[in-house]
C-alpha cells in the first residue's frame, strides 16, 4: 500500500536533474555561506522557476565545469545550467535551448596597474580565466598567453599576488568576486555580448521543447526579471533581449550575438603538450635535486644526530610523509603568500615536491647507511681517517649503491607525481591533458599522446639507473681468477 | 718502544682488562694468546683507540695515552695514536667499492696528503712484497680470504705504522697458507716492523713471535720469551691451555 502511494507520487512529479559546478560558482550556483548544506544562486532560483513551469521537481547534481558536457552525455543529469555558451564545437556534441541571459566580459587588473586598459594591452602578458569558456577562447584567438583556472577565486588571488597580469571573466562572476576587492579594478568597460543557454543531450528534443517553453514563460511573466534584479544582474542588455519576448512579437535573433568557437588542431595541441612536458621535466628534475640534497642531512641527522636534532628530523619526515602532497602544494601556493612569499606555480610545485620527496629519500639513505657494516667505520678510523672523511670516502659511496634502486623507483614516481601541480594551475602534462581533452573531446587520442610523453621521460631514466647499477655490481662480482700457485 | 702499563678496561660493571702491563721492543713480535673471552680482542681495540681505556697508559713511541687526560686531549692523542698503529682486522674490512690499489692509497692520499703518484708507486712496492701485484686493479669482492688478508696488510703498512696489529690472522687460512703468512710476517719484522699478533694458536705464534703474553679472564697470566713460555710454562692455566691447544691445532 505504502509502496504504491510512494511510486504514485514520484510518477506525478517528474524530476529535472541539472548539472553545474558550484565550487567558486557564485553568483550562478554556490554553497550558501550561511547555510553550508544548501546551494543558492540566480541560476538555482531560475531552474526552480523553470521546473515549476514544467511541472517538475528540480534536482541539483554538483559537477565539474570542465567535465559538464561528458557528464551530461553519460547521463549524470538531464540538463546543463551553468552559464553555458552555445559554441560551435559544443553544438556538435549537445543540443542547446533558447538563450536566457546576455553576458558580457570584464577585464580586471590590480588597482595600481596603469599599463592595461583593455584587452588590446594584454599582448605578451599572462591573463587568467576559466578554461574552456568564451573568455579563454577569446584569449586564444588573440594569441594572448592564458592561464587556466578551475574557479574565479584562485584566479583573482593570483592576480593580487602578481602571479598573473590580468583576469577576464563573465560579468556575473566578476561582479561577485572582484568588483568590491580594494586591490583590484576593472580595466575598461564590459565588452562583447554572448548568450547563456541550457545544454541538453542530443535527441532529447521533447525535453528541449519543454525547456524552451518554460524559458519563454518565466521571461514573459517577469519571474526571471525578478530573480536577476534580486542578484543585481538586471541591465540594459537584458531589457533589449527580453523586450521582444515580453511583447510577444518575435523571438530572439541569436545571430546578433557573439559566439566563440574552439578551434582544435593537432599541431597546436602537440606543441602545447611539448611545452607542458618541458615544464614537467623542469619540475621533476628540480625537485629531484632538492630531494637528493636535502635528504642526506635529514638522514644523517636522524641517524647520528643529538636527540633534539633527531627529533626535528623525524618530525620533518613524518609531517611530509604523513600529509598528502596535494595539501602541501595548496598550502605553499595559497598559504605562504600570507607571510609575503608568493612563488609562481611551477616553482611552488618544484619546491613542494622537493620537500616532500626529501622525506622519502632520507629514509632510503638512512636504511642504506645503516646497512654498511660497522667494520667499515673501524677500518677507516684505524687508518687515521676522521669521521667526516670516512663518511664521505668510504661509507657514502657504498650506501649509494644500496640506495640506487629504491631511489630510481622514487624518481620514476616523482615524474608522475608532478601531475598534482595541476591543482595550482601549472601548465604541466596532466593539466594540459585535462584542458585540451575537455576542449576537444579527444580524451582517447590525447591520452595516448600524454602517456607517450610520460613514458618518454621515465623510461630513459629507468634505463640509465639500470646501467649504473649494473656497472657497480659487475665490479663487485668480477670473476675470481685461479688462485696463484703457493710461494 | 711500545709500552702498556696497568691497562684496565671496564664495560659498565664488568672489568674486561684487569691491569695489563707489557713492553714490545722495536723490531720484535709479541704474540697475545688466550681463549675466547680472555680479553685479547679488547686489548687490541685499546691499542688502536677503538675503545677508550678506563685506567693505565698506552705508549707507542712518542704518543702517550692516559686514562686521566681531558676528553679533548684524549681524542687528540687517539688521532695521533691511530697514525702510529696499523690494524689488520680478523675480517679485513677492505673497502669493497675501491680497487686493491684504491684500498691501499686511500689513507696515504687523503690523510697524509701524499701525492697520488707517489702513493701508487709505494702501493705497487707493497703489493709486490705481499705477492699481490697481479690483483692491483681488481676489487676485494673477487679475492679469496688469503688474498684479502695480504691486501689488508699492505693497506695497513702503507701508513708506515710504528706498530702493526693483527687480529686472529690464521682464522681464514688453510695450513699451507698459514706457513706462507708466517714467512711473510717474518720478512716484515726483518725490515724493521714491530707487531702484536692476537691468536688462539700457539703453533702459529711459535714460529713468528719473539715474546708471548698469555691472557685469561682479563689478566696477563704469563709473559716471556716464546721458547720459555712454550717449554716450561710457569702457570698451571698456561699449561692447561697449551695441552688443549696442542690437541686441536
Amino acid at each position: 500500500m505504502w509502496l504504491v502511494l510512494f511510486c504514485g507520487s514520484v510518477e506525478a512529479q517528474k524530476v529535472l536533474r541539472w548539472g553545474a559546478d558550484p565550487s567558486g560558482g557564485a553568483p550562478y550556483v554556490f554553497t550558501d555561506p550561511a547555510n553550508p548544506d544548501q546551494y543558492i544562486g540566480y541560476e538555482k532560483e531560475m531552474v526552480d522557476a523553470l521546473a515549476k513551469a514544467m511541472g517538475r521537481q528540480a534536482e541539483f547534481v554538483p559537477s565539474d565545469w570542465e567535465t559538464l558536457v561528458s557528464a551530461l552525455q553519460r547521463g549524470s543529469f538531464d540538463v546543463i545550467v551553468n552559464g553555458l555558451e552555445p559554441t560551435g564545437d559544443r553544438a556538435q556534441q549537445i543540443l542547446f535551448s533558447k538563450p536566457y541571459y546576455i553576458f558580457q566580459l570584464q577585464l580586471t587588473v590590480r588597482r595600481d596597474d596603469n599599463r592595461i586598459n583593455s584587452i588590446d594591452d594584454c599582448k605578451n602578458r599572462t591573463v587568467g580565466t576559466l578554461a574552456n569558456t568564451a573568455a579563454s577562447r577569446l584569449l586564444e584567438q588573440r594569441g594572448i598567453p592564458m592561464r587556466g583556472y578551475a574557479d574565479p577565486v584562485a584566479a583573482y588571488r593570483d592576480l593580487e599576488l602578481k602571479r598573473i597580469d590580468a583576469v577576464i571573466f563573465d560579468v556575473p562572476a566578476e561582479a561577485f568576486y572582484a568588483r568590491n576587492n580594494p586591490k583590484l579594478k576593472p580595466a575598461g568597460a564590459p565588452f562583447t555580448r554572448g548568450l547563456y543557454v541550457i545544454g541538453l543531450r542530443k535527441g532529447d528534443d521533447a525535453l528541449k521543447a519543454e525547456v524552451d517553453a518554460a524559458i519563454d514563460k518565466i521571461i514573459f511573466d517577469g519571474t526571471l526579471e525578478t530573480i536577476l534584479k534580486k542578484w543585481g544582474l538586471w541591465n540594459e542588455a537584458q531589457v533589449e533581449f527580453q523586450a521582444p519576448i515580453r511583447s510577444g512579437t518575435q523571438s530572439t535573433k541569436v545571430e546578433e550575438y557573439t559566439t566563440t568557437n574552439a578551434t582544435f588542431n593537432w599541431r597546436e595541441a602537440l606543441w602545447r603538450l611539448t611545452r607542458a612536458a618541458a615544464v614537467t621535466v623542469l619540475i621533476a628534475l628540480g625537485s629531484m635535486v632538492i630531494a637528493v640534497v636535502l635528504g642526506l642531512p635529514l638522514a644523517v641527522g636522524q641517524w647520528k644526530g643529538p636527540s633534539w636534532l633527531r627529533g626535528l628530523c623525524t618530525l620533518y619526515v613524518e609531517f611530509f610523509r604523513g600529509t598528502p602532497v596535494l595539501v602541501q602544494l595548496l598550502f605553499l601556493y595559497f598559504g605562504l603568500p600570507v607571510f609575503g612569499i608568493a612563488m609562481p606555480g611551477w616553482l611552488t610545485a618544484l619546491v613542494g615536491l622537493g620537500l616532500n620527496y626529501a622525506a622519502y629519500e632520507s629514509q632510503v639513505y638512512r636504511a642504506s647507511l645503516e646497512a654498511i657494516p660497522n667494520g667499515q667505520w673501524e677500518a677507516s678510523y684505524s687508518l687515521g681517517m676522521g669521521p667526516m672523511l670516512a663518511f664521505r670516502r668510504i661509507i657514502l659511496p657504498q650506501a649509494f649503491r644500496i640506495a640506487l634502486p629504491p631511489m630510481t623507483n622514487d624518481f620514476v614516481s616523482l615524474f608522475k607525481d608532478t601531475s598534482v601541480a595541476y591543482a595550482i594551475s601549472v601548465w604541466e602534462l596532466a593539466t594540459a591533458y585535462r584542458e585540451l581533452a575537455n576542449a576537444s573531446g579527444q580524451f582517447l587520442l590525447l591520452g595516448v599522446a600524454v602517456s607517450a610523453f610520460y613514458l618518454a621521460m621515465s623510461l630513459p631514466m629507468a634505463h640509465l639507473a639500470r646501467l649504473l647499477e649494473r656497472r657497480l655490481r659487475d665490479r663487485a662480482l668480477e670473476r675470481v681468477e685461479e688462485e696463484e700457485a703457493p710461494a | 718502544m711500545i709500552r702498556v702499563t696497568d691497562l684496565r678496561k671496564r664495560f659498565g660493571n664488568s672489568e674486561i682488562l684487569k691491569g695489563i702491563t707489557f713492553e714490545v721492543p722495536p723490531q720484535t713480535v709479541l704474540g697475545v694468546i688466550g681463549a675466547s673471552g680472555s680479553g685479547k680482542s679488547t686489548l687490541l681495540r685499546c691499542l688502536n683507540g677503538l675503545e677508550t681505556i678506563s685506567s693505565g697508559t698506552v705508549e707507542v713511541e712518542t704518543v702517550r695515552l692516559e686514562a686521566t687526560l681531558s676528553h679533548s686531549e684524549y681524542r687528540k692523542r687517539v688521532k695521533d695514536l691511530r697514525l702510529k698503529v696499523g690494524t689488520v682486522f680478523q675480517h679485513f674490512y677492505l673497502f669493497p667499492h675501491l680497487s686493491v690499489v684504491g684500498n691501499i692509497i686511500e689513507a696515504p692520499v687523503h690523510v697524509l696528503h701524499t701525492p697520488k703518484k707517489t702513493a701508487e708507486t709505494e702501493a705497487s712496492e707493497l703489493l709486490e712484497s705481499v705477492g699481490m701485484t697481479h690483483a692491483a686493479r681488481r676489487y676485494p669482492g673477487s679475492l679469496s680470504g688469503g688474498e684479502q688478508q695480504r691486501v689488508a696488510i699492505a693497506r695497513a703498512l702503507a701508513m708506515h705504522p710504528a706498530l702493526l696489529l693483527l687480529d686472529e690472522p690464521t682464522s681464514a687460512l688453510d695450513p699451507r697458507r698459514i706457513n706462507s703468512l708466517r714467512a711473510l710476517l717474518r720478512t716484515f719484522v726483518d725490515r724493521g716492523h714491530t707487531m702484536i699478533i692476537i691468536s688462539h694458536s700457539m703453533g702459529f705464534l711459535a714460529g713468528v713471535a719473539d715474546n708471548v703474553l698469555f691472557m685469561e679472564g682479563g689478566v696477563a697470566v704469563e709473559f716471556g720469551p716464546t721458547d720459555e713460555v712454550m717449554k716450561s710454562p710457569q702457570d698451571a692455566r698456561t699449561k692447561d691451555f697449551m695441552l688443549s691447544a696442542d690437541s686441536t691445532d
